[in-house]
């Protein structure tokens, strides 16, 4: 026979139901005390507070002609990243690299940079050509951010929200120049001169030109090709019938594949003809064979076979984070140091706010990279470079048979080709000269 | 408005079991002290009615564990279709390596620097969001740059065009396998299922108030019951989202895969 439970009921065989209820609430309460930090404090629980992270936009082709550069840009700048946040971070934010693709078109580096800049990325690390830096700056201006642009490229610019690491003409087209006319490098007297078509290759070939004339020499040819374009053989018909007696070279991207094959085709020797490239790195030789750019030229403010400590140190760095076989290159090294001197300026300003990090550029910033010690000049934001010749070798690297004794400073507006312009960011920016054309004939 | 509770998963696994059985225990407890003296009017009257309750509640825990085990068994398969998914996608990236190594240079090295970059972007930077359920976009950039550049090149012989037609196959198999991994990143159990799980788990609760007998004896077979409903739901939470939590996909395969790249 079932009995009714009545514990709960008032009397001698149980405990009052209130007793009951006010035992179990007291117990219910304490139970809850005990475990309120667990439940209502969320670090309690073992979540471990998320890292605050700061947007970086990294801006470079990694599919279309480019890519075939660019992407050692991103990936070197990832590492220089990775290095930041693996010490610590940056005033205590991890570097969130956002990096999106141009796909090498103009038209697409304007709208990827205007993404990066609504998503509210503190500062950009992009671009390889200048037609695609001269399309997203507008952007950067706008916004009111800094463009950090580290590829080598012609100068006649200066843009108060871009900060340029890499070489301009008078540290690596001029003093390649001199090089050629000295007697080191064969004492040349008849330069061609070919180039993709687009700003830098012209510009650079119109300082060229004002160098030369400096010197009493004339161009023996003048010849630009659309970036991307491969066939070459009429370029290379015309370099032999001009009787040039050196070539420089400012083809980008894989278009140097089709020039070098041109090349190789009609027997050019490079002894006798060499040519010398302003935008071929250790990147750029692996997908050209090593037969037929052997003995040609480079010149560049770095490479990697440099002979320091701090440079096999950090191929080594590099190397072990993205395979044996990465190489690096101008413009990777001039991007790292980038990098770095960014870090430094946000470091100083305490802030990644654009004005006081260039704020913090007026000092002058300097940073001890794998090719030398580099100097950010407050007044250009350009970098002072080094300059050196490398002769292409069969193992696809360089030997160095010139490096200048010094840093040179850099000089945006040389005087030769663009008188009387000339930058000054810490007082009042830009000062202008004569208006200058760059498509004038030879 | 839907809540967020994507916190859950940051939650330790032993904790996230230990907060859900609390909070399980806690409410029959609490409803034990609070509901059970109003709905015991509803019974008190009928004869028989701890017989009549266990009757019932057999009946619905008859249907409500076999949802239970259900939606076990749908998560758990999301988790394992999931992973294997993954494992093919190594596993197709694997054998596309192999390929493209066999292609003259420079294009075999260009290829494998490609793919080793889209190996290491998936291990260090597409995973660690993966786990907090975001798509990772880049590595369609990386793989597009893949395809862009193996389609550059131009088979001479008629062994690179077998070479050729194996690695095209190879990628078109590896681009479907990646594709599934990114629609599971947020496959998750829908709203309607987590509603009706956690309504039967309060109903079934809500019977147990219903019982007649000592109160220490209520609180704990009702404790033990609630526990083990909590130990349920955390197994289900834990298994509802294949990136995310303690039952859940590594990147193991991809790291395998990444070492022996270097190695090469």
């Amino acid at each position: 026979m079932a009995t009714e439970d009545t514990s709960f009921l008032p009397g001698p065989r149980g405990i009052s139901r209130r007793r009951a209820i006010a035992e179990s609430a007291a117990a219910t309460l304490a139970a809850a005390r005990a475990l309120s930090p667990v439940l209502f404090v969320g670090c309690s629980l073992g979540i471990r507070p998320r890292a605050k992270t700061v947007p970086v936009g990294l801006l470079h082709s990694q599919t279309g002609t480019m890519a075939i550069s660019a992407t050692s840009l991103r990936d070197i700048e990832l590492h220089a990243f990775e290095q930041i946040n693996a010490a610590g971070g940056l005033l205590g934010y991890q570097l969130e690299a956002r990096a999106p693709d141009p796909r090498s078109r103009p038209a697409m580096f304007a709208k990827r940079a205007r993404q990066l800049l609504e998503g509210g990325v503190v500062a950009v690390f992009g671009c390889w050509t200048s037609t695609s830096r001269k399309a997203v700056l507008p952007l950067f201006e706008e916004y009111r951010k800094l463009l950090f642009y580290s590829v080598q490229y012609e100068g006649d610019e200066s843009s108060k929200y871009c900060v340029y690491g890499g070489s301009v003409p008078n540290q690596q087209i001029m003093p390649a120049i001199d090089w050629l006319t000295g007697p080191d490098g064969g004492a040349k007297k008849k330069f061609f001169l070919l180039g993709s078509d687009y700003v830098f290759p012209r510009t650079a070939n119109f300082v060229a030109k004002k160098y030369l004339a400096s010197k009493d020499l004339r161009p023996a040819g003048e010849v630009y090709l659309p970036l991307g374009h491969l066939d070459f053989t009429a370029a290379v018909q015309q370099i032999l019938s001009s009787g040039a007696d050196c070539v420089l070279n400012t083809v980008n991207g894989d278009s140097n594949i089709g020039l070098f094959q041109a090349l190789a085709d009609a027997k050019v020797d490079p002894a006798k003809l060499p040519v010398v490239s302003t935008s071929i790195a250790e990147d750029e030789l692996r997908n050209l064979l090593p037969e037929q750019v052997q003995g040609h030229f480079a010149v560049s403010s770095y490479f990697q076979s440099l002979d320091t400590e701090a440079n096999r140190r950090w191929v080594e760095g590099f190397c072990n984070e993205f395979g044996s076989d990465r190489v690096t290159g101008d413009p990777m090294e001039p991007d790292w140091c980038l990098v770095h001197l960014w870090k430094a300026a946000v470091e100083k300003a305490g802030s990644f706010e654009t004005e006081a990090v260039r704020q913090a550029f007026r000092d002058g910033l300097e940073f001890a990279g794998p090719g030398g010690t580099v100097r950010l000049d407050p007044k250009t934001q350009h970098c002072t470079k080094y300059f050196r010749v490398g002769k292409i070798r069969a193992d696809r690297q360089f030997d160095i048979v010139h490096s200048s004794d010094a840093a040179i400073a850099p000089d945006p507006y040389p005087q030769i080709a663009f008188p009387g312009w000339s930058c000054d960011w810490t007082k009042d920016g830009i000062t202008r000269g004569s208006e200058v054309s760059i498509n004038g004939d030879l | 408005m839907s809540m967020d509770f994507s916190w859950i998963y940051d939650v330790p696994p032993s904790r996230l079991a230990l907060l859900l059985i609390v909070v399980f225990v806690g409410f029959y407890w609490a409803g034990l002290i609070l509901l059970r003296p109003i709905l015991r009017q509803f019974v008190k009257n009928t004869r028989n009615a701890n017989d009549i309750i266990g009757y019932i509640l057999s009946c619905f825990c008859v249907f409500y564990g076999l949802l239970l085990g259900l939606i076990a068994v749908t998560a758990y398969q999301g988790v394992s279709e999931a992973g294997s998914n993954v494992t093919r996608e190594a596993a197709a990236l694997s054998a596309l390596y192999e390929d493209v190594s066999r292609y003259p240079e420079p294009y075999g090295q260009n290829l494998r620097w490609l793919l080793r970059d889209y190996t290491r972007y998936v291990i260090k930077y597409a995973w660690p969001l993966q786990q907090r359920g975001i798509v990772p976009e880049e590595g369609t950039i990386r793989a597009e740059a893949f395809h862009d550049r193996l389609l550059d090149f131009q088979p001479r012989t008629p062994a690179e065009e077998i070479l050729h037609a194996e690695a095209m196959r190879q990628l078109n198999h590896f681009l479907e396998c990646r594709r599934m991994r990114l629609f599971s990143v947020k496959s998750a159990l829908p709203a309607s299922m987590w509603y009706v799980m956690i309504l039967g788990a309060v109903l079934t609760i809500a019977m147990c108030w219903l019982f007649d007998m000592k109160f220490i004896t209520h609180l704990v077979l009702g404790g033990i019951l609630s526990a083990y409903l909590g130990t349920m739901i955390y197994l289900i939470v834990d298994m509802n989202q294949p990136f995310r939590g303690d039952v859940s996909i590594t990147a193991e395969a991809f790291e395998t895969l990444y070492r022996r790249m270097n190695e090469d």
